[in-house]
């Protein structure tokens, strides 16, 4: 079998999706999907498109034994509940984007509905190319949305959920994948579901091209470059490029 | 891991777990195995969401095509196991005869392409083509398996098959 020709591999990669692809066909087909990117493309194209069908299906609320055992699986130690220091923010972050595309994708556009795959393509085809960081509350609610053009110096802030500082200063920080977290710059405070926008002190992609995540501190004055958050980080989350 | 990880995590299974719940039961016709299903899809979720790339495909299609792949391994599986012993399908009382419930393909079909960019180009499609791919897609058949609940010969369901989805992927691709 050749498997190089791309006619070839997009009928199977089209009968595996459909899933009439079997037996001793498919595994080998899921070997061809390791070893060839060619073939894992034709795979996701196949993916896109049939996926619009399963929209119709109707939702079953799965049982609460499934999510405790996925987690059960997934997270087996006890989790220590105390708030982590603003060092351990320090240490390289695993390459798990999670909770970006995915969230951004999924969570944001429709939180609790399901989505249909029509309405992330087109979100996602109406951004230009940006770096975008959603910042979770210490109860992992979303609570901050930064973005900025790849090439642009300013960064909007939406606010999802009312923040109080207390007089104190919304300083917005990010955390490099090595090195200490730099500031990026104060955030003006705003009422859920408005935005507000900073200056960056140069472009989006020289700031965050390897920042993976974005933090928020609460001080008593502007950080200045080279200063370190002075207390814990209240929101954090990854930021992310969007293209 | 950090928190707010786990937490995204969280998020995505309560947005859409539902309905990668109702696929999987679609496929497998049982609970017990459907409910193994998506909990296996999602633990595969979280190891491989390292790797997806946004760019790859769409994250609910991504998500749709882990479901069903695991739905399937477990079907074949599971007749595999049935094919090996003696009939005893009521023997652990989990399996939903559910038949006549089941809405038909057809209309499930019907459903997904109303208000999607698919619709114009499923509605093109012979009744066939539209049939056989409705009945592999929603309940995971087999060739053979289309063949029996359409009676056709099974050359002609992997020849509608075939067709099918060459014509819905030209149709999407003129769709734009």
């Amino acid at each position: 079998m050749n498997y190089d020709r791309p006619e070839l591999l997009d009928k199977l990669a089209s009968e595996y999706v459909l899933g009439t692809l079997r037996g001793r066909a498919r595994r080998r087909f899921e070997q061809v999907l390791r070893l060839r990117p060619a073939a894992r493309s034709a795979v996701h194209a196949w993916e896109d498109r049939l996926g619009r069908l399963a929209a119709s299906v109707a939702p079953i609320k799965p049982p609460d034994r499934v999510w405790s055992a996925i987690e059960t699986r997934l997270h087996p130690a006890p989790q220590a509940r105390a708030k982590s220091s603003w060092l351990d923010w320090l240490k390289p972050v695993a390459g798990f984007a999670f909770g970006a595309a995915l969230t951004i994708g999924l969570v944001l556009n429709n939180p609790g509905q399901f989505v249909s795959v029509d309405d992330v393509a087109q979100s996602k085809q109406a951004l230009p190319q940006s770096y975008v960081g959603l910042l979770l509350n210490d109860a992992g609610e979303p609570t901050l949305l930064a973005s900025s053009t790849r090439h642009g110096k300013l960064l909007t802030v939406k606010f999802l959920r009312p923040v109080d500082p207390a007089g104190k200063i919304i300083q917005l920080w990010a955390l490099p994948k090595e090195g200490a977290p730099f500031p990026v710059g104060v955030v003006t405070p705003a009422k859920p579901s408005a935005s507000t926008t900073l200056e960056l002190r140069d472009t989006s992609e020289k700031l965050f091209f390897n920042v993976p995540r974005l933090a928020v501190s609460l001080e008593d004055a502007p950080a200045a470059s080279g200063a370190l958050p002075s207390g814990p980080f209240v929101f954090a989350g990854n930021c992310v490029k969007l293209w | 891991m950090a928190l707010g990880d786990r937490v995204a995590f969280q998020r995505v299974y309560r947005a859409t777990s539902a309905h990668l719940f109702g696929v999987a039961i679609r496929i497998l016709n049982r609970r017990d195995l459907a409910e193994d299903a998506l909990q296996e899809a999602f633990v595969n979720v979280w190891n491989n969401a390292a790797s997806y790339q946004a760019a790859a495909s769409q994250p609910m299609t991504w998500l749709i095509a882990i479901v069903r792949n695991k739905a399937l391994d477990y079907l074949r599986a599971a007749q595999r196991h049935m094919a090996d012993s003696l009939d005893e399908s009521d023997e652990d009382g989990t399996t939903i005869e559910i038949a006549d419930e089941r809405p038909d393909p057809m209309q499930l079909l019907v459903q997904a392409t109303e208000g999607l960019r698919i619709r114009g180009c499923m509605e093109k499609l012979d009744a066939s083509h539209r049939q056989s791919l409705a009945l592999a897609y929603y309940h995971g058949l087999s060739h053979s398996e289309v063949a029996e609940h359409m009676r056709a010969p099974l050359g002609s369901v992997k020849a509608w098959v075939r067709r099918g989805l060459e014509r819905l992927k030209k149709c999407l691709e003129s769709a734009g």
